[in-house]
């Protein structure tokens, strides 16, 4: 009888295997990984990027529409423009490229701060190949969020796309995956594709959105949506697909308070085709089973300040970390991640380890935050949060707290669940933190009673 | 004009290619006819893959004498036809005095049947077989032969054999009518299908859901189905495959069950209601029902790792639980697999045999041909393959190293290879079922348009005609822009 090993556990059995050493294996070939690749490359590292497609850009290869670099380039950019930036860079440094080539592995041996070597098996179809190298950086993205895991009942007929697969079929194959769809979710990626459908001729019959707010960014709602006269129908959700074979419609219902569907709101829409913009997950397979520890609630790596993961000498960056809304700060980040792996594969240092000793805090969120990244702290440093609100909210303040003790407070605004927050954290707080003999920092964002 | 052999089976899911498979080795010729355009659409498709011990059955029924069999013939089928099948043993769960009067009652039941090796156990040795089980449960029914396979994969191996030993395959070949003719030695069948007449001098009814059709238009025994429907859940792949958990079953069905699968995944098998015959549709209230039961017994089970849902019908004939497999009393030379329903894939392999020997016993000469191959070779699975063995494949053909399925790791040469195998897959649907691609945890986000293009290159079509599943399933319409 067969064994139950997938191919992703066995990559250490390989002798005859070539291999190549570097300082910094990046894994991914999309902005964040151009972006660690292109910084690592700056400090003087041997670098490689690792890329499953045939091209390097990834997913903003089929993302045309515009806005893309107002923040990294004063410029706006299509998405292939604002990779090609990138893949031009690369293409003038002697980073090394491995395309068509899909990572089966990473081994880290017995892995100890100083002496760890990473193993990275790949495969193309030149064949299999190895590469170490002192750091990995995890950039492997995201992928998109199936009608399973939200659970649509009904039929399961053709028709049922996720928006990305839509985006894939008009983009690049140019293909017409219907003429009639309904979008559930109203995600940027579900605002972006009801826009484009529309310009290639395919009515959008309607967005509907689970929340009681728009999910995506406000630009797209009003460009996508407003613009074309696209209605978004909140706290609705798709209840049935109809149709054995295509699909020929859908059934909404209006969602209560606990985002239950209500009996008797039932509406049939008929269409051909139902897009899905119901989310993005970080694609961390790999990382599982390279012994990254993941957060449950961004389902990307615990990083520390540095962008390291608690395997000693891996990082990860971008939508493999958490889910972003914009590849301007996907970049940012990722020279972030890219600059520590190399300070990291060049000098055992990642930036910390001078300050490392006496600070090991965690991060935790509370109150209407979702999440707060890094989940670790090693350094008595300025600490740059991302977090995001699960429920927009007028008027509330970011709080830290340590040991039920507030150490800082930001001023009240307005925060919704679409924007990723970035909130710098000073040192002076983390020393506080540590003086209180905390051992975890607590995010949090409150609601203030208007005066 | 019609094509003329000596058999004709009506269904190609797990019970027609089982029998398929099995009277291949005679000197008859045989024409597998279906209604779909692939193998195992219907009932075998909606289905858990479990191969049930055959505790279960009431003694003395057809199904407790072709399930427990069944089940011990599988080692064998495995091996033969290159199929994955896992012999892990299963538990049934108790919770109380109860439920352990109960399992003792299927322990006697399955002593009965001739399962072999059932014992009741404690909670020490429940924690020792499958760490994972509810905390809660008391005592279990530990039946060490139960197992489970994929049934698709069963299905496809057993008429894959069954073709190269020189069956004949008929899709889309819906059956309309039956003509009934001649008599004695003359005596003949003649089913009119869209994909032309088939004439045979046995007919067998292995129509599933549509056999009481088949048996009406054949002029034989008149029944009814009952549509009962079932829903399933597939989660995403664990790093340990779990152990069956069943729970004290109910009068109709065994009740929600926790099983691993021959890929690693966990599947929550199967909901009961009986509903409009043809419902395919999953239900929110079933699915919270399967994930709500798999829960009770194994509480540490993340249910947000959805993978799919989906579900089917179970063939049950009105009026009886049982199979109803033998020759028709009313009409010679037609012979009845109908009302196979659970445990349908765990008895194939029985129903099989048994079918050979019902045939005996109404006179069919079944001489063994000296050429027949019992051993179907699989087809390369590139994940599964050993390093040495994905190295040696991408040097043979680059295109093996080229994945496709990053989900499944399936490369365009294990595509182009379900596509090109007999009978190979048509659809995309079919080339998930024959190699996974697009069966993982994306669901072919990321691969359905590169398979759409593989199977419109290999069966030389247009993309927009290349379908999901069957007939109206197209999945484009076509180019957006420039000529077409």
């Amino acid at each position: 009888m067969a064994e139950f090993t997938s191919s992703a556990n066995d990559c250490s059995v390989v002798e005859a295997v070539q291999t190549q050493a570097f300082d910094v294996v990046v894994i991914g070939g999309g902005p964040a990984g151009m972006a660690a690749a292109l910084a690592a490359h700056k400090t003087g590292a041997r670098v490689a990027i690792v890329e499953r497609e045939q091209h390097l850009g990834g997913i903003l290869r089929q993302c045309i529409h515009p806005g893309f670099g107002l923040s990294h380039f004063k410029q706006e950019l299509t998405g292939p423009e604002y990779a090609q930036r990138f893949i031009d860079q690369v293409h003038a440094t002697d980073i090394a490229l491995f395309l068509d080539s899909m990572v089966i592995g990473i081994d880290s041996g017995e892995p100890t701060e100083d002496t760890a070597v990473h193993t990275v098996t790949l495969m193309s179809p030149a064949g299999m190949l190895q590469l170490t190298g002192r750091a990995v950086v995890l950039a492997m993205g995201c992928r998109e969020r199936t009608r399973s895991e939200i659970k649509i009942p009904g039929s399961r007929p053709a028709g049922v796309f996720t928006a990305g697969l839509a985006q894939r079929y008009i983009n690049i194959e140019n293909l017409k995956p219907g003429s009639r769809a309904v979008i559930l979710g109203s995600g940027d990626i579900g605002l972006i594709m009801a826009r484009r459908c529309t310009l290639e001729g395919i009515s959008v019959e309607g967005v509907y959105e689970l929340m009681p707010y728009a999910n995506g960014l406000r630009r797209n709602v009003k460009n996508c949506l407003d613009d074309f006269g696209i209605p978004l129908h909140l706290s609705t959700t798709v209840t049935r697909a109809i149709g054995h074979d295509r699909v020929e419609a859908v059934e909404v219902s209006q969602v209560d308070e606990h985002l239950a569907p209500i009996a008797g709101t039932e509406r049939i829409v008929p269409c051909d085709t139902l897009l899905l913009s119901v989310g993005l997950i970080p694609e961390n397979e790999l990382s599982v089973a390279a012994g990254v520890e993941l957060d449950p609630r961004t389902r990307g790596a615990v990083v520390d300040q540095s962008l390291q993961t608690g395997v000693p000498g891996i990082f990860a960056c971008g939508n493999v970390l958490h889910v972003y809304d914009l590849a301007d700060n996907v970049t940012t980040e990722s020279e972030r991640a890219g600059a520590a792996a190399a300070a990291w594969a060049l000098s055992g240092d990642a930036g910390a380890s001078a300050a490392r000793t006496g600070c090991e805090l965690t991060v935790s969120p509370a109150g209407n935050a979702s999440y707060a990244l890094p989940g670790r702290i090693t350094a008595v440093a300025l600490t740059k949060l991302n977090f995001r609100v699960r429920r927009p909210v007028d008027t509330a303040r970011v709080r830290i707290l340590a040991n039920g003790e507030e150490l800082f407070a930001g001023k009240v605004r307005a925060f919704k669940p679409s924007v990723m927050e970035s909130f710098p954290l000073p040192s002076k707080v983390i020393k506080q933190a540590l003086d209180l003999g905390a051992s975890e920092i607590v995010l949090s964002v409150d609601p203030v009673e208007e005066a | 004009m019609a094509e003329t052999f000596d058999s004709a089976i009506v269904g190609a899911g797990i019970t027609g290619c089982a029998i398929a498979r099995q009277l291949a080795r005679y000197d008859l010729s045989i024409c597998v006819v279906e209604t779909a355009n692939d193998i195992a659409l219907g009932a075998s498709k909606a289905n858990g893959g479990l191969v049930h011990a055959g505790y279960d059955p009431a003694p003395g029924t057809v199904k407790a004498q072709v399930n427990a069999r069944g089940c011990e013939l599988y080692g064998t089928w495995a091996q033969e036809l290159g199929f994955l099948f896992r012999r892990t043993g299963s538990m049934v769960l108790g919770f109380n005095d109860e439920d352990r009067a109960h399992l003792e009652k299927l322990r006697r039941n399955g002593l009965a049947n001739g399962v072999p090796e059932l014992s009741i156990v404690g909670p020490d040795r429940i924690r020792e077989l499958e760490p994972r089980a509810s905390a809660d449960a008391t005592c279990a029914l530990w039946c060490p032969s139960t197992g489970f396979v994929d049934p698709f994969e069963v299905a496809i191996a057993a008429l894959e054999n069954a073709v190269a030993n020189g069956v004949t395959f008929m899709r889309s070949a819906s059956v309309e009518a039956i003509e009934v003719a001649g008599s004695g030695d003359d005596a003949h069948f003649t089913l009119a299908t869209p994909a032309g007449n088939v004439r045979c001098r046995y007919l067998i009814n292995a129509a599933g859901n549509g056999a009481a059709d088949i048996s009406h238009m054949a002029g034989a025994e008149e029944f009814q189905m009952i549509w009962r429907q079932g829903n399933i859940v597939v989660l995403d792949k664990e790093p340990r495959t779990l152990m069956p958990l069943y729970p004290v079953p109910t009068p109709v069905s065994k009740g929600v069950i926790v099983t691993g699968t021959v890929h690693g995944n966990t599947v929550i098998t199967a909901t009961a209601a009986v509903r409009e015959p043809g419902d395919t549709q999953t239900y929110a209230s079933d699915v919270n029902a399967l994930l709500t039961g798999a829960r009770k017994l194994v509480p540490d089970l993340d249910t947000r790792r959805v993978v799919r849902a989906f579900a089917g019908g179970r063939p049950v004939i009105q009026g009886t639980n049982d199979f109803f497999i033998g020759q028709s009393a009313v009409v010679p030379g037609l012979f009845q697999a109908a009302g196979i329903q659970s445990p349908g894939v765990a008895s194939a392999p029985a129903i099989a045999e048994r079918m050979e020997l019902v045939m005996r016993e109404a006179s069919v000469e079944l001489h063994e041909r000296a050429d027949w191959d019992p051993v179907r070779r699989a087809p390369d699975d590139f994940d599964r393959a050993p390093l040495a063995r994905k190295e040696e494949l991408i040097e043979s053909d680059p295109a093996w190293g080229q994945i496709v399925c990053r989900c499944e790791t399936v490369p365009e040469a294990e595509i182009v290879a379900a596509i090109r195998r007999r009978p190979g897959a048509v659809s995309v649907e079919g080339v998930k079922r024959r190699c996974r691609a697009g069966m993982g945890r994306c669901q072919s986000g990321f691969c359905q348009s590169r398979v759409v293009a593989i199977l419109a290159r290999e069966l030389g079509c247009d993309p927009s005609e290349v379908l999901l599943e069957d007939a109206g399933s197209w999945l484009v319409e076509g180019p957006l822009k420039g000529v077409r």
